[in-house]
């Protein structure tokens, strides 16, 4: 099996379609309001998926099986208050007199036919782009606080060490606060076939995305190293993921709030782009973890070049990683620094591509730190012709052998 | 373009995002925003006798130098103020009472490749592209090394810029 990024760009094009006919009907059912939020492929392994499941307590979920054009189940997934509130909105006074508690045959049908006009409208967007049909069965709801009644069953759902793609997609109600994720666990053999279907290049094996785990996981786990190294501060890698997304869907992601970013370019293979961002809490916390003595304005001279020198060590233990999978050299520049706007801060950066590329390989990662206000969340942004490059020349059973634990000490640039 | 309700009946927004690479054009006094500009820049169209105006967000200079603008003028500054245009013409405006507004533009990083800043190069094309088809521009807040986010009432063109400034307590705000 084998995907280029032709292939995946239809997958976006399904995603972003199904979405929209979904929150279209979601208006017209509950009469709020509906956004769709970014829509993204992921490519994850199953372990993330179900630690995704596992987290943030009660769910409710509705799924269904799909045959035709594509084969495998279509679920969404809302948390506990998300749920309640389409309850809410649909049910009236009717829901208010119900034990918010559990969910009694009156909700438990709601939900499901509010499931059911999501997940059909997404398979009908997908049917279109891909001219095909879908066939889907009877909804099943479904709800817990662990993977265990959302994945069982699904023959398609993916293993802990299974590397998956998945279509991740938020449609927001206005004012009302609710989100959902929707996935879809396509069959394997039916999926591969599409792929082949799709595919105008030779493009990479599918079994090289492991090497995409592996960038991510390395980079990571080097980050967190630098900084408990540099600061004293535990650290845990919050998330790990590697999504492919529009060029223009990056900026919308970092939003309207202030925050603190160091930008880094890199070249080497892949040659690209490295954000690290942190909001003006964390990074008071850097300046105070990084200087004896902190000073008046954790946002003046000192502080910011206290940030900088920490990002600057943590772009290079994170290149390091990668270059280290890829069995390459990658460089990167001095710091920037800027104090703004997300989306304003990552905007410059994705006009650099310029008309070159509509998606990229984003990889988005998150360090937390365990007892203190502290996180950081790191963007990269490889040339996707780089990427494919080194991931092509990549030996799978090489970076199976290779180590998981960081090395130390880290090399200055 | 942004995908909203598009089932009968759906209530119409009291605001319309307007993301990167997209322009909305409206006849009633939606509010149309865009959020966090940096090195994109907004172009704002109106003509108030008519009431009618559009918001563009673009990212990049020109359209006409690249592949594929069919497909998104939305991207470009040049073809996504022609689209924009043509659809307010559409719906009711008149060519000549159409004048501009632009916002946006800024410098954020000083990477050596960057060259030029890519965010003077939006302003210039679309300054440009105004005059070749004779849209006077009457009020611009563009360039620096701030972000922007900009809210704009396509009825009567006022259009609001706000910046993340500490200098003023959080933020700025020019109104042209």
């Amino acid at each position: 099996m084998r995907l280029d990024t032709h292939a995946l760009g239809t997958f976006h094009e399904m995603a972003r379609e199904g979405a929209g006919i979904a929150a279209g009907r979601l208006t017209g059912l509950a009469e709020v309001e509906t956004r769709v939020g970014i829509t993204k492929l992921n490519f994850v392994r199953g372990e993330e998926i179900h630690s995704e499941l596992a987290r943030g307590g009660e769910k409710v979920g509705v799924r269904a099986e799909l045959s035709g054009g594509i084969q495998g189940h279509s679920m969404v997934v809302f948390d506990l208050d998300s749920a309640r509130r389409v309850l809410e909105t649909l049910l009236g006074d009717e829901f208010e007199d119900a034990d918010p508690g559990e969910f009694d045959d009156m909700s438990r049908s709601a939900m499901e036919e509010v499931g059911q006009i999501i997940n059909s409208g997404f398979v009908d967007g997908w049917a279109d782009v891909l001219e095909t049909a879908i066939d889907m069965t009877a909804p099943e709801f479904v709800e817990g606080t662990d993977p265990g009644p959302f994945l069982e069953g699904l023959n398609a759902a993916p293993d802990e060490e299974d590397m998956a793609i998945m279509f991740r997609s938020h449609i927001e109600a206005v004012g009302t606060e609710v989100a959902f994720t929707h996935y879809l666990f396509p069959d394997h053999e039916n999926f591969a076939a599409l792929l082949d279907r799709l595919r105008e290049s030779e493009g990479i094996a599918y079994d090289k995305l492991v090497g995409f785990d592996r960038l991510a996981q390395r980079g990571a786990e080097e980050v967190a190293d630098n900084i408990t190294t540099m600061t004293g501060f535990e650290t845990s890698i919050e998330l790990r993921r590697l999504n492919f997304v529009p060029m223009s869907a990056i900026p919308q992601e970092l939003g309207n709030e202030r925050l603190i970013a160091v930008a880094f370019e890199f070249e080497g293979t892949p040659s690209g782009y490295l954000v690290f961002t942190f909001d003006r809490e964390s990074a008071e916390t850097v300046v105070e973890g990084m200087l004896p003595t902190p000073p008046e304005d954790p946002f003046g001279e000192m502080g910011q070049s206290a940030v900088e020198e920490l990002s600057n060590i943590m772009a290079s233990g994170f290149l390091d990683g990668w270059a280290n999978v890829l069995d390459t050299n990658i460089d990167h520049t001095p710091p920037e620094y800027s104090q703004d706007m997300g989306s304003a801060v990552m905007d410059p950066i994705v006009l650099q591509f310029g008309d070159s590329q509509e998606f990229a390989f984003v990889f988005d990662t998150h360090v937390k730190a365990a007892d203190r206000e502290f996180d950081v969340e790191i963007f990269a942004i490889p040339d996707e012709e780089d990427l494919e490059r080194a991931l092509s020349e990549l030996d799978v059973d090489r970076i199976e052998d290779e180590p998981i634990e960081a090395e130390f000490p880290i090399e200055e640039t | 373009m942004k995908t909203y309700g598009s089932e009968p009946g759906a209530p119409s927004p009291e605001q319309v995002q307007v993301g990167i690479s997209e322009f909305v054009v409206s006849g009633d006094s939606t509010t149309l925003k865009s959020y966090g500009l940096g090195s994109c820049l907004a172009v704002a169209l109106y003509d108030d006798e008519a009431a009618v105006g559009g918001l563009a967000h673009v990212m990049l200079p020109s359209g006409d130098e690249a592949n594929g603008q069919a497909r998104n003028p939305g991207k470009f500054a040049d073809t996504a103020i022609r689209a924009m245009l043509r659809r307010m013409v559409e719906e009711g405006a008149t060519y000549t009472d159409v004048e501009a507004k632009i916002a946006g533009g800024s410098d954020m990083f000083e990477f050596e490749s960057f060259g030029e800043g890519v965010g003077d190069r939006n302003v210039e094309a679309a300054r440009q592209e105004l005059e070749k088809l004779g849209v006077p521009l009457v009020g611009e807040d563009v360039g620096g090394e701030k972000g922007r986010t900009v809210e704009f009432d396509p009825t009567t063109g006022l259009f609001r810029i706000t910046i993340a400034d500490d200098d003023v307590d959080g933020e700025g705000v020019t109104e042209l």
